[in-house]
């Protein structure tokens, strides 16, 4: 619980949970072609790589000053 | 634009977080002073995120991509000439003054440095302002979900309405400023995408340098007279009407974002806020605007990037944003868009609602009302005021739905206000010979004069309601010489009242006039502690870019 006080570890999760929908969603339906690869998969990747860098911060106690 | 399932998720999981937030900061909330002014206690990366976040509201988000579709490149004079250089104006030589005087609001500091009349003046017009400007957004936001998604306008009002209410009302300003920087992150990682899609089918930067007019790719060309531009303005109603008066007005005495500069842990954080947050704002053309100049270069290489009219059968520009995401985004990332929008709508009004029952408890209501109660008594004050505040932003979201005009009407007279407050500030903290007579009259003949100025011009049909002596090229023009002329009377007069009056003591104004406030030595001496030098490198990027896009 004194974790979801740490901004960094609530925007990591949301981020994460986003990323994690959006892949799961391309993935079992994968109709989404805008380019040569689908807009979903590299924005879920985007959102996962961010949500775990946040989280991984939240670790760290180093900006929270 | 039809959303699915995935869509729905991912707006009900953003709900879910922000109802969530407010639930977890619920038990850190005791007192008034930890509800209103979350203690002074949030760290700095927090703050400067939430202080541009609390100005990225719809009128932002939806507002610039409009402007950068209709004004193109000149658009970017709101951020590299309006707000870089009044944020670092703000951190560096007016924060010590509104930190240092220990004042809770910006109205409080205007009744330690003046009176209480000006201080009342400042705080009832503020918050009316911040109250219709919530109820506005509502409205905005609940129009575009009805016209876009086909959502009913009074599920719309109360569910928006309702989520603010709950995240507001149980972390009060803390969980406005969290949620502000989750609703940052939101909105660029949204839009992000949005920009690389629409550039990539541009054909890139030189797909746009192909297929946009030239006189949108300059931001400093054909700036000799308003009719050689776009924007329909000349470089001196730039510079001095947005870049000085307007700019300044805002970023420096708007209770609304200074609030998230004034609650950070110390005076050092307190300068350094708003300096950190210009580095995103000088970037965040990148999101706002560009998507608008995309546009511009989509609509002659495709068909179906036409924007629809509005009621008055003009272009409407305001659907840019809309358009881009219902084009260019499927399902999926479609709800995240989605969600940034209602983010953005959401954090707007948050931002006015928390200024609002701040300056209403402490400027007010113990002011005027009940001085000397208990913590806890304010507490309950605070957290009433908020209900209020959404009750009436709700009843303003229908009345705008009714009498669109009386709308328009508001924000002109609020427009009026503001405009010649930086000169009572400026004057206020860097002349000690400045009276609270003074400030109250000049004040007052700086708002009469901007009514009067309005009254006198027209532009794009508006205004030249007492006669019409001049017609500007635009509106925004009219904008920023009303700002200009409303700041110079509201000088003149302050300055000509101050002479005749008698001035406040000068030992009652140490900490609140800068030549009788001690300086501040810097003890780290660390460079990116230090505002000043932060300040100077943030400025020099801006003239680069300036340079770069001329």
């Amino acid at each position: 619980m004194k974790k979801l006080l740490d901004l960094r570890f609530v925007i990591g999760i949301f981020f994460a949970v986003v990323g994690a929908l959006l892949l799961i969603y391309d993935l079992t339906t994968g109709q989404n072609k805008m380019m040569d690869t689908s807009v979903n998969i590299w924005s879920a990747v985007l959102f996962l790589v961010f949500g775990a860098g946040m989280i991984v911060l939240s670790y760290t106690n180093k900006i929270n000053e | 634009m039809k959303l699915e399932l995935i869509d729905y998720l991912v707006i009900a999981v953003y709900f879910l977080f922000v109802v969530t937030i407010g639930y977890v900061l619920k038990k850190k909330i005791k007192t008034g002073n930890d509800f209103l002014m979350s203690n002074r206690s949030i760290p700095l990366w927090i703050t400067s995120l939430a202080f541009i976040s609390a100005n990225l509201g719809a009128q932002e988000v939806l507002g610039m991509a409009a402007n950068g579709a209709k004004y193109g490149l000149y658009s970017v004079h709101f951020y590299w000439m309006g707000a870089a250089v009044a944020m670092i104006f703000l951190g560096v030589f007016m924060m010590p003054f509104y930190y240092g005087s220990k004042a809770r609001s910006v109205p409080e500091y205007l009744a330690m440095r003046y009176d209480e009349k000006t201080r009342g003046f400042n705080a009832i017009t503020f918050a009316v302002m911040t109250v219709f400007s919530s109820g506005i957004s509502l409205y905005a936001l609940a129009m575009l979900l009805n016209i876009i998604l086909g959502w009913d306008f009074n599920v719309s009002v109360f569910l928006a309405a309702g989520i603010v209410l709950i995240y507001t009302f149980l972390g009060g300003l803390t969980s406005a400023v969290y949620n502000e920087v989750l609703q940052f992150f939101l909105i660029v990682l949204g839009i992000a995408p949005l920009v690389y899609i629409g550039m990539h089918k541009a054909g890139g930067w030189h797909g746009i340098m192909q297929n946009v007019d030239d006189a949108k790719l300059h931001i400093w060309k054909g700036m000799a007279h308003a009719s050689t531009n776009p924007m329909g303005v000349d470089a001196f109603s730039l510079v001095f009407g947005l870049g000085f008066v307007l700019a300044f007005g805002y970023w420096c005495t708007d209770f609304l974002v200074v609030q998230r500069a004034m609650i950070s842990k110390n005076l050092n954080s307190a300068q350094r806020t708003p300096v950190i947050a210009s580095v995103p704002k000088i970037l965040m053309p990148i999101i706002v605007i560009l998507p608008g100049i995309i546009l511009l270069a989509l609509q002659k290489q495709f068909t179906g990037f036409e924007l629809p009219l509005n009621a008055d059968g003009q272009t409407d520009y305001n659907m840019t944003m809309p358009l881009l995401l219902a084009k260019l985004y499927p399902n999926g990332i479609l709800g995240v868009g989605i969600t940034a929008l209602i983010a953005s709508f959401m954090s707007g009004m948050a931002g006015n609602v928390t200024a609002f029952n701040t300056v209403f408890t402490f400027d007010i209501y113990q002011s005027y009302i009940k001085k000397n109660a208990s913590e806890k008594h304010y507490l309950y004050v605070g957290k009433g005021t908020t209900i209020i505040g959404i009750l009436i932003s709700i009843a303003t979201a229908y009345v705008a739905r009714s009498f669109n005009s009386i709308m328009d009407l508001l924000q002109l007279v609020f427009s009026f206000v503001n405009a010649p407050l930086f000169a009572t500030f400026f004057l206020g903290m860097f002349w000690k010979r400045t009276t609270a007579n003074g400030a109250f009259y000049g004040l007052l003949s700086g708002t009469v004069a901007a009514a009067i100025t309005h009254g006198l011009t027209t532009a794009e049909g508006k205004g030249g309601w007492i006669a019409n002596i001049h017609t500007f090229y635009s509106g925004t023009s009219q904008a920023f010489n009303i700002a200009g002329i409303a700041f110079i009377v509201c000088f003149i007069v302050t300055f000509l009242v101050s002479l005749f009056t008698e001035p406040k003591p000068e030992n009652t104004l140490v900490g609140l006039v800068y030549s009788l406030t001690p300086r501040q030595k810097d003890k780290t001496r660390i460079w990116y502690k230090n505002p000043l030098v932060l300040g100077v490198i943030v400025l020099l990027i801006t003239f680069i870019l300036n340079i770069i896009f001329y």
